[in-house]
């Protein structure tokens, strides 16, 4: 008799699941059946599923929006800070992790406390010191401020995963006498992959999704992210809703690969950011 | 390498990421403070003491500001209530759950204005939800949502409790993971209820990550409903769903009152620094 109650409450909590699955995913199947009718179906019958495969809201944007050269900005810029960062930050977060010298701790606590300083606080000075040396409006500030503001959230995951190599190895190329630069690259950096995969999913997906950023420094239509251009340019259509929810339909596409392909890396970061 | 040589290769590696943050962090941090003090277009500042901050205590914006972001604060709770109960539901590992697990993360990985856009259209007078009430005969319950000012701010939750639930349910499923089982059937054994072993080990031992998921979600309803309320409300109607951060936005970038901005600024870097020493001082007694 119990197993068939234990039966019945497993079947009650797979149906309350399920449920709530299918909460969170329906407005994502909506925008995926919207962006393939045209306005005039949609209006009229916004839940139906398309009568007919339509496509041509991705070819206005196509043609319209120079699509190409928007997702093309966006990698370039994601590219660009993902390596800034990194080059920055994997040297650091070695040296927290695993060099002993003084003053280690007061840089590391230091190092912490800028992530809890909120964006706002320095954007404006940012956005006028960039315009003072001329690059507003040019890809170099946006890379710059994303690049700097992942610093400290990089350094601090890539330490905590880095404390845990061991110790044995890097003594045994000190002994080699190896030098920094070819340790860092040939040991260090192999050794510390996962980490550094982990993080630059978590930064590359938030710069993606970032708005504010380029809102503020980039003004030039050729040079926006796909964030950006879907809040900007499409809202000035916003009426048509089909047009608009098929460009944030293709503004979601990398961001829902990359979870789907890094997935594990993803739970990693997340749980080891809430151990600590 | 020896330890002299040690020290100089730790401070050389640390350079280049404190040059950075000093020029792009910790410049501005102190031009903000001190621009705070002036009235200030960007290229023009004038010294006017403690004026922006009696501006913004009297000129009526601060306490509709703070009600903005007291009604989001006081949503935290109800996604921390949600996360849990979904996260206690996954752990009983029914058929399927490690997919459940996967979907519910899905939504925190687009971008907010992707979801606040998202929501706007389903909200629209003609749009999905409306339909689906008349269809099934509530046509009486429909709403213009995005109009009034209570059921925009009921779409901005939603659509925070939206993003959010995953990072909960994959940070509590974590904690719960890490009770021992040993622990579980003893007290199975000792003739425990399930709600005895809900309140008396699964819960407690889950604190610090319930504290975590609070804190982190207290940090973003300050700093981290632009994007949300950018592509929902705009703000408006008037300033009525404007919280701190989108104002500083509107202040420094649509009306140029830049001085004003930054003493808004400073404010807020004020009461994100409280919930911070908030969270050291529970920590540490956390830890003991």
């Amino acid at each position: 008799m119990k197993t068939a109650s234990t039966k019945m409450i497993r079947l009650l909590i797979f149906i309350v699941l399920a449920l709530i699955a299918i909460m969170s995913m329906y407005p994502l199947f909506y925008m995926a059946f919207s962006s393939m009718k045209p306005t005039i179906e949609y209006i009229k019958h916004p839940i139906a599923l398309p009568e007919t495969w339509y496509f041509d809201n991705f070819k206005a944007l196509f043609y319209r929006f120079s699509l190409v050269r928007l997702f093309g900005n966006t990698v370039l810029y994601v590219g660009l800070s993902m390596v800034a960062c990194l080059v920055v930050s994997v040297p650091a977060a070695y040296a927290f992790a695993k060099l002993k010298f003084r003053f280690r701790n007061g840089f590391y606590v230091a190092m912490i406390a800028t992530m809890t300083i909120p964006g706002v606080t320095f954007i404006i000075p940012n956005y006028l010191l960039m315009s003072r040396i001329g690059w507003t409006d040019h890809i170099v500030s946006v890379v710059v401020i994303w690049a700097v503001s992942a610093i400290p959230s990089t350094v601090f995951l890539l330490t905590s995963l880095m404390r845990g190599m061991p110790d044995e190895v890097l003594e045994a190329i000190k002994m080699d006498g190896a030098k920094y630069h070819q340790a860092m690259i040939k040991v260090v950096l192999p050794m510390s992959l996962p980490g550094v995969v982990t993080v630059s999913i978590f930064n590359a997906t938030n710069w993606w999704n970032d708005l504010l950023t380029p809102l503020i420094y980039l003004q030039s239509d050729h040079l926006k992210t796909v964030t950006v251009a879907v809040a900007t340019v499409l809202n000035r259509f916003s009426s048509d809703y089909p047009l608009l929810l098929s460009g944030l339909l293709l503004a979601s596409l990398p961001p829902i690969a990359i979870y789907i392909i890094f997935q594990g890396f993803i739970r990693k970061g997340l749980v080891i950011g809430a151990v600590k | 390498m020896s330890l002299k040589q040690e020290r100089w290769v730790g401070w050389f590696s640390l350079l280049p990421a404190f040059l950075l943050l000093a020029i792009f962090v910790g410049y501005p941090m102190f031009n903000t403070f001190f621009h705070s003090f002036t009235e200030w277009d960007g290229v023009n500042s004038a010294f006017i003491g403690l004026d922006n901050f009696k501006n913004i205590v009297s000129n009526g914006d601060l306490p509709l500001m703070l009600r903005n972001n007291l009604i989001f604060l006081l949503s935290v709770p109800g996604i921390l209530l949600i996360s849990l109960t979904v996260s206690v539901l996954l752990h009983e590992e029914v058929r399927g759950w490690r997919f459940f697990r996967s979907v519910y993360y899905l939504p925190a990985i687009l971008s907010s204005v992707v979801i606040g856009f998202l929501a706007k259209s389903m909200f629209t007078n003609r749009g999905v939800v409306n339909t689906l009430l008349e269809n099934i005969g509530l046509g009486r319950f429909t709403v213009d949502w995005l109009n009034t000012v209570p059921t925009e701010f009921m779409i901005l939750i939603l659509c925070f409790y939206w993003q959010t639930l995953g990072q909960g349910t994959l940070i509590f499923l974590s904690g719960l993971s890490s009770i021992s089982n040993e622990l579980f059937d003893a007290a199975k054994i000792d003739g425990t209820t399930w709600r005895q072993r809900l309140f008396y080990i699964v819960i407690p031992s889950l604190y610090p990550a319930i504290f975590y998921f609070t804190i982190v979600n207290v940090i973003y309803v300050f700093v981290g409903l632009f994007g949300l309320v950018y592509s929902i409300t705009g703000g408006g109607p008037g300033y009525e769903t404007t919280p701190i951060d989108y104002m500083i936005y509107i202040q420094a970038f649509r009306s140029g009152n830049m001085g004003y901005a930054s003493a808004l600024s400073v404010f807020l870097f004020f009461i994100v620094m409280l919930i911070t020493w908030i969270q050291l001082k529970i920590s540490k007694r956390l830890e003991q």
